[in-house]
């Protein structure tokens, strides 16, 4: 039982960092990952802080789902950040490519997670014992 | 047990492993007509009954579906036949849940009646057995900034209890990003015919240890407050604790120690996305 519970627990953060990664030469983090929306607050209104950091000396570009263009490159740099100021209201992706645009080096999903439902049902409380959740 | 939790651990793991790189940037699906989830962690229910153990809570899972009219929620099963922007009205069959103590008793010989006073002989008792009813109710469910109201009303179809309920149950909830909290508390009418056929003690039932004891209607109240916090889209955090005071006419029945009923539970939620 003590062994589900750590590998419980262990997964946690393994789950939160899956994301990352596509070439292990560079890495980038994005804060925060996870933003909540409800019907009081129907959109993230929120600065996301962007920072990616190579092994490599290079020419880097940062691109997101939401527009075509980088949001900005970089030239014979190992590291960068960069704060993005945006209002969402769906998941999307950042990440970061070489001069070929195409291939992604790296990949964070900003997941927005919308906790409020429209069917008044699926917060209605059941008696049952083991409803606790 | 192992088995089951290490299933459950596995198939969590693939459900969220399998949706980072895929679908992530599509506009927002339309809602899954199933609600599946589950919590593991470790909680309490206190058993009102003399002789009894309380009910621990390990695996709490979430089963339900919803379709426009017809809705199954963890045991309840229901038909929608009013939904606009005030108000929320279904048709419900659902299992009472009063009967969940009677199955956590035991047999015991004591020396002592319930009342505590010496008896002259070791005698054998055990808390006389209930059964489940299944009850047929109207629920009506309401929200707005306001926060939100469930009031329903059921009554017995399965000739065991032939009585009724009537539950008022009242909520807000405030958010910062991942923490929630939500506070809520209600009440519960039992008529006659649904108290006395839980905690009456009948006169073939009675004996050396209980007298027979007839239970009128009567009301029950309970308060509610949970905590959460979201991990990530799939895992949350979650603490819940809840307080009942049965009814006077419950709470003065020989098979009743205690008149109040907590429950508690802190654990990982998990939930399909």
């Amino acid at each position: 039982m003590k062994r589900l519970l750590s590998l419980l627990v262990l997964m946690l953060p393994a789950v939160a960092v899956a994301e990352a990664g596509v070439d292990p030469d560079m890495r980038l983090s994005v804060k925060p990952v996870l933003c909540i929306t409800d019907a009081k607050t129907p959109a993230c209104d929120i600065a996301f802080l962007v920072a990616w950091e190579s092994d490599l000396l290079g020419y880097y570009c940062l691109f997101n789902d939401l527009a075509e263009s980088p949001l900005r490159c970089w030239n014979e740099e190992r590291s960068g950040r960069l704060s993005d100021e945006r209002t969402v209201t769906d998941s999307f992706r950042y990440w970061m490519t070489s001069d070929d645009f195409e291939h992604k080096l790296a990949l964070v999903a900003v997941e927005v997670l919308r906790m409020d439902t429209d069917d008044r049902r699926r917060k209605r409380r059941t008696r049952h014992v083991w409803d606790i959740n | 047990m192992r088995k089951c939790l290490l299933q459950l651990a596995l198939l969590a793991y693939a459900a969220t492993a399998g949706a980072d790189n895929e679908a992530i940037a599509q506009p927002e699906a339309r809602e899954s007509n199933w609600r599946l989830g589950a919590a593991l962690g470790y909680g309490l229910r206190s058993n009102p009954l003399v002789q009894s153990d309380d009910i621990p809570i390990i695996v709490d899972l979430d089963i339900a579906w919803f379709g426009d009219r017809f809705f199954f929620d963890n045991g309840d099963i229901g038909l929608t036949f009013v939904s606009n922007d005030y108000v929320t009205a279904s048709l419900v069959g659902r299992f009472n849940s009063d009967r969940v103590f009677f199955g956590k008793t035991e047999t015991r010989f004591v020396n002592i009646d319930l009342a505590g006073a010496p008896l002259s002989e070791n005698a054998e008792f055990k808390v006389p057995d209930r059964d489940y009813a299944i009850e047929l109710g109207v629920e009506l469910l309401s929200d707005g900034d306001w926060g939100h109201l469930q009031m329903s009303a059921f009554s017995d179809v399965s000739d065991t209890h032939n009585g009724y309920e009537i539950y008022i149950n009242y909520g807000y909830g405030w958010r910062d990003q991942r923490w929630y909290i939500e506070p809520s508390f209600g009440l519960s009418y039992k008529s006659a015919d649904l108290n006395n056929y839980y905690w009456g003690v009948r006169d073939a039932e009675a004996g050396l240890v209980s007298p027979s004891y007839t239970a009128e209607d009567g009301i029950n109240s309970h308060a509610r407050l949970m905590f959460s916090y979201q991990i990530n889209k799939n895992w949350n955090l979650s603490l819940v604790a809840e307080f009942e005071i049965l009814n006077d006419e419950a709470a003065a029945s020989p098979l009743v120690e205690d008149e109040n009923l907590l429950g508690f539970f802190a654990g990982f939620g998990f939930r399909f996305r």
